[in-house]
């Protein structure tokens, strides 16, 4: 009822649910708690301090497509998680995940690399992780996460997002703001199978109180877009293309994305810094290798390999 | 060579993990090896992948013999050595400030997770395929670590 935005009286959405005005009181006070904004005017009712759509497994799954549906996705649509990457690999714990996707309306402890959070706004945002069972072993898969920045730049484009990027290795990029992310998990042994659970986030519609927190420069897709993307249909988009871009990248490898990563590729040709784990690294980024490790060249003219690090534009001195 | 100096190697060897021990002073060069029958075999079983492997930080393919010779110079801790699976960034926690997966000394289990390597932003949990205790962690947490890189010796 409230998803409209509108004000509704206590009286109101107690007659609709069938519940006492002390019920909706506590309802209204439990939204709360999971970080939804509510505003309350004695005399008109509730309101949501941003109109909000929630999460709709039917909704979503009429935008998975022939690929999807292929794929046999499951969905587990959760209102509070600590993070979805945690969800399914708790469930694989038990049972086979291979295809399953957990799109969360708020998380605990999203996470981002190594130690750093992923802030989210609650029920605004895109939370999203799909498992997937690789037979080739996690010394074969490097590239994979290139390809998953692919596929999500595919899926907001099929929701009408364009010009965004990809900032190595798979950072979503619009304008030199980051739109959203990836991580992926990796479970198994190195030459046998192995079970992936890849984690994106997507900014639909930040808050300042989460904003705040993240100090570097970001976007929303409301700035993009002007309104505010439908929630479901990127949701399903997204494992749309992912599930198909598991199913691709098994056959064919990292192979099949990499003209396109290239073409996404927001850095090509310019001069960047790398942060490494002996420090700082200069030189114009030059793409990348078929295992889709960075290539730069630095000043001598001589080109480098890397796998690891966090790169940043650097302004011609 | 003083025949002190001697024991005293041997005691250094005893207290160690180490399998064996070669000093050279001049001319004269002494190699005391606690299990001889078993170290050499496990140089070898490593050694050959890390040929391929390319030098620390850069894949210069040039770099690649060299880093070859320097780990078939380089003596392990006796015990079953767990190798790197991938290139990428070695993590002993599994977030910064959290407390290591394991430590020397530590007992673990077939399926425990015993560290993080990184690359490209996948965060691979690495397995122990061996039940043992951890005698050698060969890796600094937030190091470059190459394909086939013994990173544990577990016994």
């Amino acid at each position: 009822m409230l998803a409209d935005g509108a004000f509704h009286s206590g009286t109101d959405i107690g007659r609709a649910l069938g519940v006492s005005r002390a019920a909706v009181n506590k309802c209204i006070k439990s939204l709360t708690e999971m970080g939804l904004e509510v505003h309350r005017v004695s005399g008109r009712g509730y309101r949501l301090g941003e109109p909000c759509v929630p999460l709709d497994r039917q909704e979503i799954e009429g935008h998975l497509g022939p690929e999807g549906t292929q794929a046999a996705v499951a969905f587990h649509i959760v209102e509070e998680i600590d993070s979805t990457n945690g969800y399914l690999l708790r469930l694989a714990e038990s049972r086979s995940v291979s295809g399953h996707v957990c799109v969360a309306e708020s998380q605990t402890h999203g996470r981002g690399r190594r130690g750093r959070d992923w802030l989210a706004t609650p029920y605004q945002n895109i939370m999203l992780s799909i498992a997937w069972q690789l037979q080739a072993g996690a010394a074969a898969i490097s590239g994979l996460s290139l390809a998953a920045g692919v596929a999500i730049v595919r899926a907001l484009r099929d929701c009408g997002v364009a010009g965004v990027g990809l900032k190595w290795p798979n950072d979503l990029i619009w304008q030199e703001r980051k739109l959203g992310g990836v991580l992926v998990d990796i479970r198994g042994e190195a030459t046998g199978p192995c079970l992936v659970v890849l984690g994106a986030g997507v900014n639909v519609k930040l808050r300042h109180r989460e904003a705040d927190g993240i100090g570097r420069p970001w976007v929303d897709l409301r700035a993009i877009a002007g309104d505010t993307p439908d929630r479901n249909r990127l949701a399903g988009l997204m494992a749309r293309h992912l599930a198909a871009m598991f199913r691709q990248f098994e056959q064919e490898g990292f192979a099949a994305f990499w003209p396109e990563w290239e073409r996404l590729h927001v850095h090509a040709g310019k001069p960047v810094r790398l942060l490494v784990a002996e420090g700082e690294v200069h030189g114009h980024a030059e793409g990348v290798d078929r295992h889709g490790g960075l290539l730069l060249r630095d000043a001598a003219g001589k080109q480098q390999v890397f796998h690891a690090g966090e790169v940043s534009l650097r302004q011609a001195s | 060579m003083d025949i002190r100096k001697v024991k005293k190697l041997i005691e250094m060897l005893e207290e160690s993990s180490l399998a064996e021990i070669e000093i050279q002073e001049g001319e004269e060069s002494i190699r005391i090896s606690r299990t001889s029958s078993v170290a050499p075999a496990v140089a070898t079983t490593y050694a050959a992948p890390a040929a391929f492997a390319p030098a620390p930080g850069a894949a210069a393919p040039a770099a690649a013999a060299e880093a070859g010779q320097e780990a078939e110079g380089a003596e392990l801790p006796a015990g079953h050595p767990v190798p790197s699976p991938m290139v990428g960034t070695f993590y002993r926690a599994p977030s910064p400030g959290a407390t290591p997966f394991v430590e020397i000394g530590n007992q673990v289990k077939v399926g425990d997770t015993l560290c993080i390597i990184e690359a490209m932003k996948m965060l691979n949990e690495i397995e122990s395929d061996k039940a043992g205790v951890i005698r050698a962690i060969l890796k600094e947490n937030g190091q470059p670590v190459e394909y086939g890189e013994p990173l544990f010796v577990i016994e």
